[in-house]
């Protein structure tokens, strides 16, 4: 009897939360939510803003090496995440050293629509978020006590709520079809004899975004993501260890490589491991440096694109904490930080470039703000930077680019498709011709041409550290160059390895002699560890870099000082 | 039929794995002669003994919470455990520091594929890895050795065994993916019948393990078992902040094993009216005196203050407490009580037990060890590393993929010569209570666990978390539920305190986690009467209950 009734209740609910609103997620954080405003411990104030997200996700991953599958993980997952912010815009619960966010109930989301379970788990969450929020907050204020602020800006910025629901899709995926792929594609990458490691991996992810906020924002936006990354890595001689790798990606299921392509671009990949064995080292070298294609959009990345973002210092309690890294272009407002003939615009808005889809295409960021084109650097002078809803110095409005999760209670900044331009170009084989010009005329044997950068860091985690703790690096080194050749006056070309740059930073784009008329996309998947090393972290964005080739006067290459380990006793094995 | 089987499996995990290739076991036991032949010719120091185990687990797990799936995932993964002694059985890389522990193996993933290829060249890597930091370890060790006094205890490194060969690949995984997710659907709307209740849970979890291992002494094995487990939770926080949680499990071998829905929902209704109950029970002050420990109860703390203490390797480490290290031959329980390990036993009545194996994790054949006859301690818990007197293992090293073996419980199985009925029990209890002149004494009910510490660094202490306690007046009042307790001691002193048991065996069946990681185990003991236990008071959060009431759906928006 009981069960029957129950059973009954059950399916009456899509009913309930069909007549509160259409969506039962969205209608479950609308009514929560406007319960959850009414909430107060005894005499303390009461939230001033909620915010309640929600990711709604398949993601499918394997992982296979040298022809064998390693694992086939489909997932389904909902994470809801829930804000509270107590105080006001001016001064809240936020911007402190013990601030986050993200509070989580004690149950699990539900994976079925069910309205009336998700918003217990909202219930139970907010509940958690809200004495948190009322703790940090008395903390902070006594923190302050005893310091005179030297950041008066507000603590959180208000928005014109957005109201976008986009129509959710099918988003069919073929899992087995693309587990056999993958097995294919692996046993391409470990072809190469001289490949001793190589790993193969693609991950899929069909996810619906859904954000209500108390000042009346919703938003539903699906979003499809799938790529396949490939790296390889094998000893030179000297133990040296030699890697490379290849990603490919779409927003698109259905729109990635033909196979055809992937498997030339993987083998290619072994190839270039191959041909780095048995390269020599490049000791040192200082003079012009050409970085074709996309290093030039992989230098931008990262010497640029990291230092549009600024960082807030949040309160800290006397004689703790510090060291918070800042970005090397704040306070350069007005500066010329690249040459005169050079633009950098920053535009999400453009879904596609010479026919293809763009890959750091968005419509709404993360905290529901829609984002429009913006000039970062007009004619060489920094014009903008990248802005959330965290206020940072004088900078009050987002401008939309709330783009990963960040610290202290705030969202990271960052971009979705950055277009390098120079609006006076040359051939690229005019530009290699005015490098060894150079060369000639300083009475330099060889130019160098970096083709290819390691970035994002197909290293692991150990050897960033190592890199990240080079004597003599800056506070945000360039990842290593991966692809790197001696040109010499004849037009000969020899791949070198073992260096990496000194002091090439945000200043060095200064020093860019000229551009060439071929514009190259490199998108990329970031995130926020250096180097936006591989697989770090658990949220990514997507981003593309369209920038054209580039000659940069007086670089400096030099030798990565290490010790190697010894080659293994016992030799790899041979394929059956 | 068998077709439509294997065509669901393939539809749950799109893979052939182990449909193609050559037999793993055969891969492996090539890779390893080709790896050990070149490193006994060209390395030094040499390996002496070379193994490599691939632990294959496939799972299945679900979760619900008031009719709604909160977490469905499953799949299958291999894990590579890498061993290589160099050095001599004497003296070699795994000898132990002064508590410093060796960790070599890497647990990597390695392909579910047997793809020849693809596991030799994993094989490979990791051979070279581990030989890397074995070789190291060992000469930091020989200088150690001459630095150092010398040890109290001088055995070998590593026993000589005989190598198993033996293949019994266990049943294919079953899994009925929708079924179960449409039982815990309706079983956990049970819980919607209980307003005060903040969170709950059941889940559904099923495994199949699956071990390959080869040895360079010869060993050849691959063999098995499957895990099933429903785990019913909850959670409510009393006006005071106290977290409350109270929760049951049923393990069987398969899934199929597992109770039907009337017997789950009886056990959600226990949780629930526990929980209940607990919610509005006064909280216990500190107290010593008399108690009885319900099998399930008695089961945890025989493991805790007895079996980690019995663990052999513990046995020859200068930095543990070596509580019986030499207490062999002597009693060190009351002459009524004897222990037996059994990894061996599968069930007990209708119970399937939790810690049994057919070879250990070195290879060694399971066996029946009777630890305690008579309260007399006969041996130890014996992985392949050696203590002063015994020198053979007994089937007890242990680990979870990606761990060092060292000596662990299986199925731990106390016996008692002096039985009586659990009335005549809990009678003596009430005489034992007036006799004391106390107030009341305590019966504790259901536990979820406990753990101790066995280090001379740490407090040799042992604490056993019950969730259901209740107070027992010698007035004849009806027993009283109490919440906020912890169950306390140190280990001799609690042994020699215990005066009865009862005639009937009550099975915990669980995951012990130590050293070498978490590794399935059961106790089953009679309940117990002890005439001395001590309560302390549990930490509590200092957060309130919800600031709002739950949400009804009368208040959504229109």
């Amino acid at each position: 009897m009981s069960r029957a009734l129950l059973a009954l209740a059950l399916a009456l609910a899509p009913a309930v939360f069909g007549q509160a609103g259409g969506d039962p997620i969205l209608g479950a954080m609308r009514d929560e939510m406007r319960r959850a405003l009414g909430i107060q411990f005894d005499n303390l104030e009461k939230p001033y803003y909620i915010e309640y997200a929600l990711d709604d996700a398949r993601i499918f991953t394997a992982l296979a090496s040298a022809g064998g599958l390693i694992s086939a993980t489909p997932a389904r997952f909902r994470a809801p995440s829930v804000q509270v912010r107590v105080g006001s815009y001016q001064f809240d619960n936020t911007n402190y050293i013990g601030s986050g966010f993200g509070q989580r109930s004690e149950m699990g989301a539900p994976l079925d629509d069910s309205y009336a379970v998700l918003r217990r788990y909202l219930w139970l969450a907010t509940d958690n978020a809200y004495k948190s929020a009322v703790q940090t907050i008395a903390r902070k204020r006594a923190a302050l006590k005893n310091m005179t602020p030297t950041d008066a800006a507000p603590d959180f910025s208000a928005v014109k709520p957005l109201r976008r629901l986009e129509p959710v899709p099918v988003m069919a995926f073929d899992e087995a079809l693309w587990t056999s792929r993958l097995r294919s594609l692996s046993a391409v990458a470990a072809a190469n004899p001289s490949v001793t490691n190589s790993l193969l991996e693609v991950q899929a992810v069909r996810n619906v975004h859904y954000l209500a906020t108390s000042e009346g924002a919703e938003v539903r936006s699906p979003e499809v993501l799938i790529y396949v990354r490939a790296r390889a890595s094998a000893q030179a001689p000297d133990g040296m260890l030699m890697r490379d790798a290849v990603v490919f990606h779409s927003l698109d299921l259905n729109a990635m490589p033909a196979d055809a392509e992937m498997s030339r671009q993987i083998a290619a990949m072994s190839d270039n491991v191959a041909a780095l064995l048995r390269a020599p080292i490049e000791e040192a070298y200082n003079g012009p440096v050409l970085f074709e294609a996309q290093a030039a959009a992989q230098l931008f990345a990262q010497v640029l694109g990291r230092n549009l973002a600024l960082t807030r210092k949040p309160v800290v309690e006397q004689g703790r904490g510090g060291g918070f890294a800042s970005s090397e272009l704040e306070g350069r407002i007005g500066a010329r930080i690249l040459p005169e003939w050079m633009d950098v615009i920053d535009d999400p808005t453009q879904k596609e470039f010479r026919g293809r889809r763009l890959f750091g295409a968005y419509s709404v960021d993360m905290e529901g703000v829609e984002p429009s084109a913006l000039t970062l650097v007009e004619k060489g002078v920094l014009k903008n930077f990248l802005l959330t809803r965290r206020p940072v110095k004088t900078y009050r409005a987002s401008n939309g680019r709330a783009r990963l999760p960040g610290s202290f209670g705030a969202n990271s900044a960052g971009f979705g498709n950055l277009f390098v331009r120079a609006s006076e170009t040359v051939t690229e084989a005019a530009l290699k011709a005015q490098m060894m010009e150079i060369c000639k005329t300083r009475e330099k044997p060889y130019g160098i041409v970096v083709r290819k950068l390691d970035f994002p860091s197909s290293a692991s985690f150990d050897e960033a550290r190592r890199i990240l703790g080079q004597p003599g690096g800056s506070s945000q080194p360039l990842s290593l160059p991966l692809l790197v050749y001696r040109v010499f006056p004849d037009g000969r070309e020899q791949l070198v390895r073992g260096a990496r740059f000194k002091g090439l930073n945000a200043r060095s784009l200064k020093d860019i002699l000229a551009a060439s008329d071929q514009s190259y996309v490199f998108e990329y998947l970031d995130n926020p560890a250096p180097f936006a090393i591989m697989g770090a972290g658990s949220s990514l964005s997507e981003t593309a870099v369209i920038a054209p080739s580039l000659l940069i006067d007086d670089l400096e290459l030099q030798k990565i000082e290490q010790e190697y380990p010894k080659l293994p006793v016992v030799p790899p094995p041979a394929a059956p | 039929m068998r077709v439509t089987a294997l065509a669901r499996c393939a539809l749950l995990f799109p893979l052939s794995f182990s449909l193609y290739g050559q037999p793993v076991l055969e891969t492996m036991a090539n890779e390893m002669d080709r790896n050990f032949r070149v490193l006994r010719e060209k390395a030094d120091p040499a390996p002496y003994y070379l193994s490599y185990t691939i632990t294959e687990e496939v799972t299945d797990t679900a979760a619900a919470t008031l009719g709604t799936l909160t977490a469905r995932h499953g799949g299958v993964n291999r894990y590579l455990d890498t061993t290589i002694r160099v050095g001599s059985r004497k003296l070699d890389n795994y000898h132990r520091v002064r508590g410093d522990r060796a960790h070599f193996t890497s647990g990597a993933p390695i392909a579910i594929d047997n793809t020849p290829l693809a596991i030799q060249r994993r094989l490979w890597l990791e051979t070279d890895r581990t030989y890397r930091s074995a070789a190291e370890r060992l000469i930091n060790i020989r200088t150690n050795k001459q630095v150092k006094v010398a040890e109290e205890d001088d055995s070998d490194d590593f026993s000589v065994e005989t190598a198993a060969v033996h293949r019994a690949p266990p049943p294919r995984h079953k899994f009925a993916g929708p079924e179960w997710e449409s039982r815990l659907r309706r079983l956990s709307l049970e819980f919607a019948k209980f307003p005060e209740i903040l969170s709950s849970q059941i889940s559904v979890n099923a495994q199949t393990e699956t071990k390959y291992m080869v040895s360079t002494e010869g060993a050849r094995l691959e063999h098995g078992r499957g895990f099933a487990r429903i785990v019913i939770s909850a959670h409510a926080k009393a006006v005071d902040g106290m977290d409350l949680g109270t929760s049951d499990s049923f393990e069987a071998v398969d899934p199929s094993g597992l109770p039907p829905d009337d017997k789950i929902r009886a056990a959600i209704l226990r949780v629930a009216e526990d929980l209940k109950g607990l919610l509005h029970a006064p909280v216990v002050e500190p107290f010593v005196g008399p108690a009885i420990l319900s099998g399930h109860a008695s089961g945890v703390f025989f493991h805790e203050i007895f079996g980690h203490r019995i663990e052999g390797h513990r046995q020859k480490d200068e930095t543990e407490g070596q509580t019986f290290t030499k207490s062999v031959g002597q009693p060190v329980l009351p002459e009524f009580l004897s222990v037996l390990f059994d990894p061996t036993r599968r069930k007990i009545g209708t119970v399937d037990l939790n810690g049994w194996y057919d070879f250990d994790d070195e290879g060694v054949a399971a066996r029946p060890v009777p630890l305690i006859e008579n309260g007399i301690l006969k041996t130890f818990l014996m992985s392949r590393s050696p203590i002063r007197n015994f020198a053979q293992s007994n089937g007890h090293g242990r680990r979870q993929p990606g761990q060092e073996v060292v000596s662990r419980q299986s199925n731990l199985l106390v016996e008692s010569s002096r039985k009586v009925a659990e009335t005549r029990l809990r009678e003596m209890l009430v005489e034992e209570i007036r006799k004391q002149g106390k107030p009341y004494g305590f019966q504790i009910q259901r536990v979820t666990g406990g753990f101790t510490t066995t280090s001379r660094m740490g407090l040799q202490a042992f604490k056993v978390i019950p969730l259901v306690v209740y107070r027992v007046y010698p007035d004849g009042r009806p027993d009283e539920l109490v919440r906020g307790a912890d169950l306390v001691g140190t280990p001799l002193a609690s042994f020699a305190k215990i005066l009865a048991t009862s005639d009937r065996v009550d099975v915990f069946n669980g995951y012990c986690g130590a050293e070498s990681g978490n590794v399935p185990v059961s106790a089953a003991s009679p309940a117990i009467l002890v005439r001395e236990i001590e309560i302390e008071k549990k930490a509590k959060s200092q957060d309130r209950p919800p600031l709002l009431p739950a949400p009804t759906e009368t208040e959504s928006s229109r």
